[in-house]
């Protein structure tokens, strides 16, 4: 009925995620997510034609602040959880080869 | 401590005011419940010791001198692990965080600094807020005070314990699907999850940015309003959060109003399958607000029973989304060994695969999927549409009525161990609390005071939207009656 999880599946969504599964949790998986989207099945009874989904937890829009100039911020904090840096950046291996 | 046991918020202020005693004394005697009795209940995973008897003290020499201070100055408090406060530990009970340290202050964190609140430690969590028991942490379960072979609930399980054991004079949690609510009525204490948008999530790690609220556990509702109205409040960080247009009610009650109040009972929520014990705490808890002069109105949230596939489709999306950054490098590297030579791609799935626990990966994969191209129309937008229609049942019913009752838990506290196999059957635990978060909605959960023996059981009230002060109102009333100990003062 739902859509299918198999090896495949999963192999391809641990590409997207970054996650390394080792054989045994994706296994698991498998079945896990088999059972949970079988249980997402109900929602096709559902005659959603022409709803507004939902966007967020808020009706507000446009929450702007004023544009003035601030100095007393976040800005660098964080820098200091970094393995290795260089002129305040995080360094790390090629993005691309 | 004995003394401890019967403290709240207004009764400890007195206390310092009349100096019956000092914060530095009390803030060592939750010091030293914690040494002797956390070991056996896992409530914290990092003390604060040195800077909570600092801070204590600091309000002792101000009180000495006369100033005046806020409702919390020297309140002990104990703060979720997913709540950022700078130079402290943040691990949100996640191995991939082992090592990091806090680099700001949460809003609510600079508003409770603000208040000169102490802060004894940061507690047990499931990892990432994902779960119901808190044995999703990496590092220790949590055990309920009240029967230790049991959960504390989750995922703010070790908040609630801190709370309910007495290692806290109050606590902060956070709420996605029912994670303040589930640990208090668990706990037998009082949870509030607050409307979306009253309370600022910046420095809150995000699960799921369109339902998460961070909220107090306390002993009591009064100790609830209280901390709820020093953390609320538009934040200039968290562009989804407001003021709310909150009166004086809100910290001091209308009970000539609260009295004539009409409270809806969904007809789905109390069905045939509802655990007897709870159905039967819940009675003698709408008895006893009748008896005051309550009006109880049936009503209908027709929507019910698809608000946990729409839950199950919607979180596990934002939280594919959030958890993305964790990449193992840039919040303290999670891995012991120098990892050289090695390709940027493969440390993210190293560090990811090893740093996150199975509930984390499960969800991330399943937000993944839900998300991925061919999918997003048939799960994720559904479920957004769905939500819409959850949110209309509410708007509907409370047309007629001022708030809505139901039960927080489908049963009392479960055993450690009991649903750990089966992850939907986890997720059924939510099936009360999860659509009060995809609605936005405030909800409290208050332990059913008549019950006196067996586990404790909670109920909630729901309130509009910014209705806080109408469910914190009816809360106190309830209590002045069934717990008048801790309203002495009235």
């Amino acid at each position: 009925m739902s859509s299918k999880i198999d090896k495949k599946t999963i192999e391809y969504l641990a590409e997207l995620s970054r996650i390394k599964l080792e054989p045994k949790e994706e296994e698991k998986l498998i079945k896990d997510l088999q059972k949970i989207l079988d249980h997402f099945d109900e929602l096709k009874s559902l005659d959603t034609s022409g709803v507004e989904p939902m966007n967020g937890g808020t009706e507000l829009k446009n929450a702007f602040r004023e544009d003035e100039e601030r100095t007393n911020t976040n800005q660098g904090q964080g820098t200091e959880a970094f393995p290795e840096l260089k002129d305040g950046f995080l360094k790390v291996p090629p993005v691309f080869e | 401590m004995k003394s401890l046991h019967n403290l709240t918020i207004k009764k400890f202020s007195e206390g310092l005011l009349k100096r019956d005693f000092s914060a530095f004394e009390i803030t060592q005697a939750y010091f030293n419940e914690i040494k002797n009795n956390d070991a056996e209940i896992g409530a914290y995973l990092s003390l604060n010791e040195e800077g909570a008897l600092r801070d204590a003290e600091a309000v002792d020499i101000s009180i000495a001198k006369g100033e005046s201070l806020n409702a919390l100055a020297g309140v002990p408090m104990a703060i979720k692990d997913n709540i950022l406060i700078k130079d402290l530990p943040a691990t949100s009970a996640s191995k991939i965080l082992e090592n990091y340290i806090a680099s700001y202050d949460a809003g609510v964190i600079q508003k409770l600094k603000n208040e000169r609140a102490v802060f004894l430690g940061k507690t047990n969590m499931d990892e990432f807020a994902m779960g119901s028991s808190t044995e999703n942490s990496a590092f220790k379960i949590t055990r309920n005070p009240h029967d230790l072979e049991r959960v504390p609930g989750g995922s703010s399980g070790g908040s609630a314990a801190a709370v309910a054991a007495h290692f806290a004079l109050g606590a902060l949690g956070s709420d996605t699907g029912g994670s303040i609510r589930e640990p208090a009525a668990f706990c037998g204490i009082v949870g509030l999850k607050p409307t979306y948008g009253a309370v600022s999530r910046s420095g809150l790690m995000a699960m799921a940015s369109s339902l998460d609220q961070i909220g107090p556990l306390t002993k009591i509702v009064e100790d609830a309003a209280i901390v709820f109205n020093a953390i609320r409040g538009k934040d200039p960080l968290d562009a989804t959060s407001d003021d709310g247009k909150y009166g004086k009610e809100l910290l001091e009650p209308d009970f000539e109003k609260i009295k004539n109040m009409t409270v809806g009972i969904p007809e789905e929520y109390f069905i045939e399958g509802l655990n007897k014990e709870v159905g039967d705490s819940i009675e003698l808890a709408m008895k006893t607000m009748e008896s005051f002069g309550v009006k109880f109105k049936n009503i209908s949230l027709p929507h019910t029973k698809y608000a946990l596939s729409c839950y199950y489709i919607i979180v596990p999306a934002e939280v594919s989304s959030n958890l993305a950054k964790f990449d193992g490098i840039r919040y303290a590297r999670n891995q012991k060994s120098e990892i050289r030579n090695q390709k940027l791609k493969d440390i993210y799935f190293e560090t990811r695969g090893e740093g996150f626990g199975p509930e984390a990966k499960r969800r991330i994969i399943l937000g993944t999927f839900v998300l991925s191209s061919g999918y997003y129309d048939a799960y994720y937008k559904k479920a957004q549409q769905v939500r819409r229609f959850i949110k209309n049942d509410f708007d509907e019913a409370f047309k007629s009525i001022d708030m809505i009752i139901a039960p927080t838990a489908s049963g009392p506290a479960f055993k450690i161990g009991e649903r750990t196999d089966d992850p939907l059957s986890m997720y059924l635990s939510d099936i009360f609390t999860i659509p009060v978060n995809l609605a936005g909605l405030p909800s409290v959960s208050i332990p059913v005071r008549e019950k006196k023996d067996g586990l404790p059981i909670g109920f909630q009230l729901i309130g509009k939207p910014w209705g806080e002060a109408d469910i914190l109102g009816l809360g106190q009333y309830y209590e002045k009656i069934t717990a008048p100990e801790f309203y002495p003062h009235t």
